[in-house]
């Protein structure tokens, strides 16, 4: 905050070149007479026009109050921001057509006009009063409209906004077959809303913040009170205002500036786009922080486990769950480790494959000139090169593009001798491994890949555990808002275990995990295992 | 405080069991059996027990100053330089040992596993690797191991059924056919591992609980008593009790020896990340401790900036000790179990907790 001020006052002494910054109204007495509005409209006019100089996007409609000339009105919005056609029906039609028709002529004063606009006239949902210059113009920008009435030294703000914006629809990155298909957009008023509708509670906090000194974001904390713990939603809004940046542009931003362990590849805190997972985690005792213009919302504290759960888990059953889980626990190790045990068995440990195996493995990379972690490197760059265009490329190409290349790229370099066809086989499965986990996170198991990989190269098996054990002590040494990486695994939380590898049925899923929802513990009520015995007993409903 | 993390009692309990397994279950089921023969499991039990007394040994001289560690009460009871000679002889006991567990590391390693290696390679990884350990942190590193132990435990377990199938439990009859004189002899060599539960006398201060230390010490010994015993009767079974006093690392073989359905085989692998992971953790427990130690005698504020120092201690103290693997299982078997036995598991836990019962002084309660 103390930035702010100094910023306001910055504001002060240049005021032709630095727009004023916030709306903070603690430091309003130390505000100087220039940055208040005066009783004369041509002044105003000209110094809020000051401040936007060159801002082409800038509209100025000036008009009539009841056809009185002497009661000018003017009008000013940003082109595209606001709804064009509520200022004319609401605003501009209401006040110098519809309201003198209505009220009596003799009512209508210069020193009454603005009471009658603001009581009477303006029809919009919206409103609000202000003096002060640095108010209007981030008004202005915000995308609602001002309106400055002739003799009077206040403002109305009216909370006419429109702008285009994408529609709700389905997630790109967090795709399931069962259960709700809707993700957040760009728009942050419409995705609180979608959160809203799922969580219709009064205990559902949204607390809004504005960061970014240039872009000036706007960023709500989402917690539920009660649920949340209160010292991890003021440390969540601590760190938030710590941030001084000029621009905000993604959530992407905010994580790397809160997060606990900077230098560490790995993700502190999550994000999803999907509104149902965030009201999970929400549920759990999380925060969310969401920001405005990027379909990504952040939850805190995030732990490592989340990665390997998907929304889809809790929609079906839950044994498939179970067996889901374990599916991608292997896939983590085979993605993390595959060709890095590959380049170790082959280069040091060949006792421990069976002889037929080996046999044919050293048949194959009998026409290979390179050692076998040259061949892994290659292969593993270009399917990571592969992998990257397949992004890049317009979606229609990209595909046929990533399919057509690992297939040249495979069946060719084996043909031409310059790889075994198993190194093949285990770039794959490393490949398509690291495809089922959590998109951030893969990022980092797909470059801590490569310095395993060398590890494996040097000291065989040794070095392979030995990274493994770093990697786990690193992991062991993070935290995220306070909470342990790798809990509830390590330190080992016995109650939570039913969430990690197994997920119990919803009947049994008693508490919420420990160390972040302990404020509130209990989830579900008393006795909630379905037990119908009457209906047992006849034989099932459909006898009766 | 110059540690500030603070473990569960869980988390101390599996810390010193991973401690003594690691190393426990690769050299002495051929010590043990090379005195009591098949009736090595026996030695096993005496050790056990023997095991508890010193637990409860250490963690009752613990309780007495539950804020303070081996280095620090000392002073409290023998007076100010007697009690830090005292302090003084445990870092040094605790870099000796370490560096005799880092030698072990490598020689295991370049003996079944990469020949070719030169050791000082494994040494320097491995210290290395304890050095990040030991900056973390005891609560890094105590939740690292969470993850380990499990693994470590569960290995040894799967080992010992798929080896069922190759076992002939005949091996160990006749039963009770060693003199006492020599099952107590073999009871030496796991009573010198399982003593290694005294570095409890560090960890007390960090519990969480400390009162919970008793059973933290009890449950360790239980657990690695248990787990050597498996392998024990599970290695004689195998071998016959001639053959495993006369390889080196028996375990290993007895993994070699493993084939399930023709295609489980060869699984010294698992055996090697066993070690690899345990003996990592056994090294950074006394790596931490003697930083811990050192910063504590000197009235640091931090031991972090002596972890390198101690770290290139260990590394020349563990290349210089022994000239070859058959003189470090001759230290490790004839040696290290009386002198670690009686200088510092048993003998200076006593006088201490001696003195001070005698001098009726006690630190703060908790």
């Amino acid at each position: 905050m103390r930035r702010v001020t100094r910023h306001i006052k910055g504001g002060c002494r240049n005021k032709a070149k630095i727009p004023p910054g916030s709306s903070n109204k603690d430091s309003s007495a130390e505000l100087d007479e220039s940055l208040l509005l005066t009783e004369n409209l041509t002044t105003n006019l000209f110094r809020i026009k000051q401040f936007l100089i060159d801002c082409s996007d800038i509209v100025y409609r000036e008009f009539l109050f009841a056809q009185r000339e002497d009661i000018r009105l003017v009008m000013i919005y940003t082109d595209g921001l606001a709804d064009k056609s509520q200022l004319s029906d609401q605003i501009m039609r209401a006040l110098s057509l519809e309201l003198p028709l209505s009220a009596p002529q003799a009512d209508i004063t210069r020193s009454g006009a603005y009471h009658l606009i603001k009581e009477r006239g303006v029809c919009v949902h919206q409103i609000k009063e202000t003096n002060r210059l640095d108010e209007i113009i981030e008004a202005i920008l915000s995308g609602d409209t001002v309106l400055l009435v002739e003799g009077n030294s206040t403002a109305i703000i009216n909370g006419a906004r429109g702008w285009e914006s994408r529609s709700i629809s389905e997630p790109d990155t967090e795709v399931i077959v069962r259960g709700p298909r809707e993700a957040f957009v760009e728009n942050l008023s419409t995705n609180t809303a979608m959160l809203r509708r799922k969580l219709k509670s009064h205990l559902l906090k949204i607390e809004a913040l504005r960061l970014g000194r240039i872009s000036k974001t706007d960023v709500v904390i989402i917690y539920i009170k009660g649920v949340a713990n209160e010292k991890l939603v003021t440390e969540v809004k601590r760190r938030l205002r710590k941030i001084d940046l000029d621009g905000i542009l993604g959530s992407g931003y905010i994580e790397e500036l809160i997060e606990d362990n900077p230098w560490s590849p790995f993700p502190q805190i999550n994000h999803t786009e999907r509104p149902d997972r965030m009201a999970a985690r929400l549920l759990e005792g999380r925060v969310g922080i969401m920001v405005d213009g990027t379909p990504f919302a952040l939850t805190v504290p995030n732990v490592f486990i989340e990665y390997l759960q998907a929304p889809e888990d809790y929609y079906e059953r839950f044994y498939f769950a179970t067996g889901v889980r374990i599916i991608r626990f292997a896939a983590l190790v085979l993605s993390l480790t595959a060709p890095s045990l590959y380049v170790a068995i082959i280069t040091f440990h060949q006792e421990m494959l069976p002889t037929p195996l080996l046999l044919s493995i050293a048949a194959q990379r009998e026409s290979v000139p390179y050692p076998a972690i040259f061949e892994v490197l290659f292969m593993e760059l270009s399917f990571e090169i592969l992998r990257e265009a397949g992004i890049r490329l317009p979606r229609q190409i990209g595909q046929a593009v990533s399919i057509v290349g690992a297939l040249i790229i495979g069946e060719a370099a084996v043909r031409a001798g310059l790889v075994a066809s198993a190194t093949v086989i285990v770039v794959a499965i490393t490949g398509i491994s690291s495809f089922v986990f959590f998109y951030s996170a893969s990022i980092a198991i797909r470059m801590l890949r490569f310095p395993i990989m060398m590890a494996s190269a040097a000291l065989g098996l040794f070095g392979l555990i030995s990274s493994i054990i770093v990697l786990v002590l690193h992991l062991c040494s993070l935290r995220s808002f306070g909470i342990p990486y790798l809990s509830p695994v390590a330190p080992i939380s016995v109650g939570d275990m039913k969430d990690v590898v197994l997920r119990v049925p919803w009947w049994a899923m008693y508490n919420r995990p420990r160390l972040i929802g302990w404020k509130n513990p209990r989830r579900l009520g008393p006795e909630q295992k379905p037990d119908f015995p009457e209906v047992k007993n006849r034989g099932g409903a459909g006898d009766a | 405080m110059l540690e500030d993390g603070r473990i569960s009692s869980r988390q101390a309990t599996f810390l010193m069991s991973t401690m003594i397994i690691a190393t426990v279950v690769l050299f002495v089921p051929s010590i043990t059996a090379k005195y009591a023969r098949q009736d090595a499991w026996l030695s096993i039990i005496a050790a056990i027990l023997a095991g508890l007394l010193i637990a409860r040994l250490a963690t009752t001289l613990g309780l007495r100053y539950p804020d303070k560690s081996i280095f620090e009460y000392p002073e409290d009871i023998l007076g100010k330089w007697p009690g830090k000679l005292v302090g003084l002889l445990y870092v040094c006991w605790f870099l000796h040992l370490n560096a005799e567990v880092i030698r072990e590391y490598g020689s295991f390693m370049v003996t079944a596993f990469m020949p070719e290696t030169p050791i000082i390679v494994f040494i320097l990884v491995v210290v290395s690797i304890a050095a990040y350990a030991t900056i973390n942190g005891l609560e890094v590193f105590s939740r690292a191991n969470e993850i380990f132990l499990p693994l470590i435990v569960g290995s040894v377990i799967i080992l010992f059924i798929l080896a069922l199938g190759q076992m002939n439990f005949h091996m160990l009859l006749p039963m009770f056919d060693a003199e006492p004189e020599d099952v107590l002899k073999g009871a030496i060599a796991p009573e010198g591992w399982f003593g290694e539960v005294a570095v409890i006398t560090v960890l007390i201060p960090y519990l969480n609980k400390p009162r919970e230390a008793h059973r933290v010490g009890a449950l360790a010994v239980l657990t690695c008593g248990g787990l050597l015993l498996l392998d024990a009767v599970g290695i004689i079974a195998l071998f016959g009790p001639n053959l495993v006093e006369a390889w080196l690392i028996t375990t290993l073989n007895g993994a070699r020896m493993i084939i399930v359905a023709s295609f489980i085989e060869r699984l010294e692998a698992v055996i090697m990340i066993i070690w690899v992971t345990g003996g990592l953790i056994k090294i950074t427990v006394f790596y931490w401790a003697a930083a811990l130690g050192s910063a504590q005698l000197l009235k640091l504020k931090d031991y972090r900036p002596l972890v390198v120092p101690i770290g290139t201690v260990l590394v020349s103290l563990s290349t210089l000790l022994h000239p070859n693997i058959s003189d470090l299982l001759q230290f490790l078997t004839s040696v290290w179990p009386p002198y670690a036995i009686i200088v510092f598991e048993a003998g200076l836990p006593l006088l201490l907790l001696t003195v001070s019962l005698a001098r009726g002084i006690r630190g703060a309660r908790v």
